[in-house]
């Protein structure tokens, strides 16, 4: 590690890097409101050594996307190491445990990415999701008719329908317990703090044994599939090993890992943020209401303006030069699609939200290149169905107090705690 | 040199010259033609891609793999016989491509 004196100019890390006193006001793990900062960031330093984190802050769009595209300069194997290193005591909980699990795919880099992100796609079709698209609506109708029967008319769009419905799709998929979405959710929240949290080591101690259980649960599950089959993800990827695939166990223990996580902690994010946002402008959720056609092109905005991960990772392998900037080899950078979204450069009056955007698609919150999300349809696919079933049953939804609104600590992940809610009766 | 004809839903006709080895999504994007999307950059995972290739030429491409055959179920315009994903079309020396893309692609 780097000491900030070090960095100080003249510094190893790249002339014009280093980062002023104040850091353009950005607050690496606070996400209420980092937007004023990207902006200063993108102005005036739109590559910034970042000392107190030790990565290279990049916030333009051109930059971002290039680097995401560059897979053989930039490697995603820092896409997934804890930003706080793990405390002693953590870490013998893990080792204890028998905790082996880096990443699904996200982490992995070519020829070894290639290979099971082959195997894994085969699983995981259109077709394979789409099948489950009436038993999400049902979901949905449910959820959302149970807090629309609540006399005192508030709710909270996390809690009465966001938390559960995508948890419910991706343990279907891969054939888990349906019962156990508050485990699934607390193993998931562990993730998100140990690997991207910044936590002492006494506040690691919990999370560790929690990932302990997922990843042993993870292993179970591989177990489970290769005694007793199953029509779902997980008895796919057995049966394509069975049939020859190159995939081990502990790799298909290891996807499950990702897509436990990934498959619904920030598709519970899109779906709040499909109310938060859009009900924050009151004008275009009445557009939305009017026309339920509009809502694709309504979730790729708020995918834009408010995506569920604002930044991600990558390390260069060797000397280069991002956005004029030198950047020695083996350097961490935080590439903060957040920031890029929002590029004038690339999106025009980038920091309103307009529905009607000809190109919110170009966003970059699934990422870009060789890693692009696997699951993007998916998410997509189950806004959708939440915002139809909302604007057709909850027409007169409007929020409450939204300044009240918190957002977890976090590097990567911009989660609202809450978005409550009222509704006329 | 490679030509791709892109006719797009109102019947406007873009002649693009593209690259030996590169991709006709990205001749496309590149040459900024309207009507490929291509969200993922050419991954297999997006479907924004999608494209109708002219009877005779489509006899021409190499088949398709399993997972562009899956992910033809994920198009915004439901796929049809001649479809393929621009994204997997590697364009050769010499090849004429006559191509239309959808009325949208999400
Ligand atoms: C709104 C919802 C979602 C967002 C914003 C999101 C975002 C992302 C981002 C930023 C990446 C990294 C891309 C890169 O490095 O270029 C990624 C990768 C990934 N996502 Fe998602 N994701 C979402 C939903 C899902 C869902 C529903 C699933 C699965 C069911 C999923 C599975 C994955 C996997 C497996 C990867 C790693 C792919 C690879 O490295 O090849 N994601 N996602
Ligand atoms: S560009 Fe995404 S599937 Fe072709």
């Amino acid at each position: 590690m780097s000491s900030p004196a070090e960095n100080a100019p003249g510094c190893p890390f790249g002339h014009g890097a280093e980062a002023p006193a104040g850091h353009h006001g950005y607050e690496p793990f606070q996400m209420k409101d980092p937007f004023p900062a990207y902006a200063e960031m993108r102005a005036e330093q739109p590559l910034m050594f970042d000392e107190r984190i030790n990565y290279y802050v990049a916030t333009r769009y051109d930059d971002i996307k290039a680097v995401f595209d560059d897979w053989e300069t930039f490697s995603s194997e820092n896409a997934q190491a804890p930003v706080r290193e793990r405390g002693e005591a953590a870490k013998k909980i893990m080792l204890d445990g028998g905790f082996t699990a880096y990443s699904g795919l996200s982490a992995r880099v070519p020829p070894e990415h290639t290979r099971m992100r082959a195997i894994v796609q085969k699983a995981f079709t259109p077709r394979r999701y789409k099948a489950l698209e009436p038993a999400i609506r049902e979901n949905v109708v449910t959820r959302l008719e149970t807090m629309l029967a609540r006399p005192g008319r508030d709710g909270d769009m996390v809690r009465d329908l966001a938390y559960d419905i995508p948890t419910i799709t991706i343990l279907t998929l891969i054939g888990a317990d349906t019962s156990k979405i508050d485990t699934y959710k607390r193993w998931s929240d562990s993730r998100a703090a140990m690997t991207w949290g910044n936590l002492s080591d006494e506040e690691q101690v919990p999370h560790a044994h929690n990932l302990v259980e997922y990843w042993q649960e993870c292993l179970h599950l591989v177990g489970a599939a290769k005694e007793s089959g199953g029509d779902n993800l997980t008895a796919d990827l057995v049966q394509a090993q069975a049939e020859g695939a190159a995939i081990s166990d502990h790799e298909i223990a290891s996807v499950l890992y990702s897509l436990l996580f990934a498959g619904h902690e920030t598709t519970t994010t899109l779906i709040s943020n499909c109310v938060r946002v859009l009900l924050a402008h009151p004008a275009q959720w009445g557009q939305v209401v009017a026309d339920p056609k509009k809502i694709p092109a309504a979730i790729d905005e708020i995918l834009r303006y408010s995506g569920s991960i604002v930044g991600w990772r990558r390390k260069a392998l060797r000397d280069t030069t991002v956005g004029g900037v030198d950047i020695p080899q083996g350097a961490g950078l935080l590439l903060l699609m957040g920031s890029a979204n929002r590029d004038e450069a690339r999106f025009e009056d980038g920091e309103a939200f307009d529905i009607s955007r000809p190109n919110a698609r170009e966003h970059l919150s699934f990422g870009f290149g060789i890693h692009y999300c696997l699951g993007n349809m998916l998410a997509k696919l189950q806004a959708k169905i939440a915002l139809e079933e909302i604007v057709r049953l909850a027409p007169t939804l409007q929020l409450v107090a939204p300044e009240s609104i918190t957002f977890r600590e976090n590097l990567s992940f911009r989660v609202p705690e809450t978005v409550p809610v009222t509704w006329e009766s | 040199m490679p030509t791709v004809h892109f006719t797009d839903t109102a019947g406007t006709v873009r002649d693009i010259e593209g690259n030996v080895g590169d991709s006709v999504m990205e001749t496309a994007v590149r040459n900024g033609v309207p009507g490929i999307v291509a969200e993922c950059g050419g991954s297999l995972s997006c479907a924004t891609c999608h494209v109708f290739v002219r009877d005779d030429d489509f006899a021409a491409l190499p088949p398709m793999e399993d997972m562009e055959d899956e992910m033809l179920y994920g198009t915004a315009v439901d796929r049809e016989d001649n479809s393929r994903l621009s994204c997997q079309l590697r364009l050769h020396e010499g090849q004429e491509l006559h191509v239309t893309t959808p009325e949208t692609q999400v």
